[in-house]
């Protein structure tokens, strides 16, 4: 190549750097669906809607089945859309009655914080919970709450769900609304500044609720959530999973050492908290208690570290 | 059946996100209307979200 050939493609490399053509309408297309519009749909997956009728109608049947109950809901916003993909439910030490439902937001956080292991794109995306009679609607005391919550939201705009029940046989479900038997689901979004709820159409398509193994231990989580948050915001290599327990699925959390070949794993299964070192195929016992999980870990690292 | 090829800006998108997706475990989005492309989902800080589960309202 002549020297003249090569300052011309240097030059041309440059042109290309400075001034690059303008997207065609295909690419502009595909650009722009990176951008969160506002909530136009609402889809939620099959699973997780199995999962809300069903958790609806076992507390409605529970002895608690006279207050109000709820769910957080965790998803993804595509283009236009909202996509529900996992539920957090309330928990059994929420703070609810017959007119109000304050979820255990501890929990909650501890569950969020295990399923984005795994699933970094999850967000909030709104929250379902329930009127004891057939109000439809948010209430007033709902708008007022919500209101502030979505600015905290992406795209300032949240999904808002109210679960009813009555028989109204022969009633045909609105594009808005979700019907089971006798339990509806009324689905809105609210944005930042709006003076009200707007109906928002909902479809069911094939999907997980990757939230959903969690239940299996719900209990362990609620009790344990506030150390176990205070680790995780502490420590750097903190890693939830759920394991075979002796009874039943057991909630570990492990913590990596500096070395990576090491671990601290602490099985929490019921009442019982058990301490382990993990040292690649060898797993140690460790012979002390202490139910409170951060300390637990904090008194293994002391050991570990002589 | 129709094929074009991918426009500059379309190939590095998926490029990235076939990247990502091998890397990082990054989310790749279809449009269910004719499973084209359409980018891939960002991830969410921490912060952001546990700052949104933590303040969620009391509902009535």
């Amino acid at each position: 190549m002549a020297f003249r050939d090569v300052i011309e493609a240097v030059r041309r490399e440059v042109r290309r750097f400075l001034y690059p053509p303008p997207p065609t309408p295909r690419a502009a297309k595909v650009a722009a669906k990176q951008v969160i519009g506002p909530i136009a749909r609402l889809v939620v997956a099959d699973e997780v809607s199995r999962t809300l009728f069903a958790e609806y109608a076992a507390h409605r049947a529970s002895s608690r089945g006279h207050e109000e109950i709820g769910w957080t809901l965790l998803g993804i916003r595509q283009d236009d859309e909202a996509i529900v993909l996992a539920t957090l439910p309330a928990g059994v030490n929420r703070s609810a009655g017959a007119t109000h439902v304050q979820f255990n937001s501890i929990a909650q956080e501890l569950a969020c914080r295990i399923v984005r292991q795994s699933h970094r794109q999850l967000m909030p995306l709104g929250l379902l919970h329930t009127h004891p009679g057939s109000m439809r609607h948010p209430s007033d005391g709902d708008y007022r709450g919500d209101i502030n919550w979505v600015e905290g939201l992406r795209g300032g705009q949240g999904v808002f769900g109210i679960g009813t029940a009555s028989e109204q046989p022969g009633r045909v479900p609105a594009v808005h609304e979700q019907e089971r038997e006798s339990l509806t689901f009324s689905w809105y979004t609210l944005s930042a500044g709006e003076r009200n709820y707007r109906d928002v159409p909902v479809s069911i398509e094939p999907g997980p609720d990757l939230a959903l193994e969690l239940r299996t231990v719900w209990d362990e989580i609620e009790t344990h959530a506030g150390r176990l948050n205070s680790l995780a915001g502490q420590l750097a290599l903190v890693r939830f999973a759920i394991g075979s327990g002796s009874q039943k699925p057991a909630l570990i959390v492990r913590v990596a050492l500096v070395d990576n070949a090491r671990s601290i794993e602490v099985m929490m299964e019921g009442k019982d908290v058990r301490y382990f070192v993990a040292d690649g195929s060898q797993i140690m016992v460790a012979e002390f208690r202490d139910d409170r999980v951060d300390r637990g870990v904090y008194a293994m690292l002391t050991e570990l570290s002589r | 059946m129709d094929f074009r090829p991918l426009e500059e800006l379309e190939r590095k998108q998926l490029v990235n996100a076939l990247r990502g997706n091998a890397e990082q475990g990054r989310v790749l989005l279809l449009d269910r209307r004719d499973t084209s492309f359409v980018g891939s989902a960002d991830e969410v800080p921490d912060e952001e979200v546990i700052s949104a589960i933590r303040s969620v309202p009391c509902h009535y």
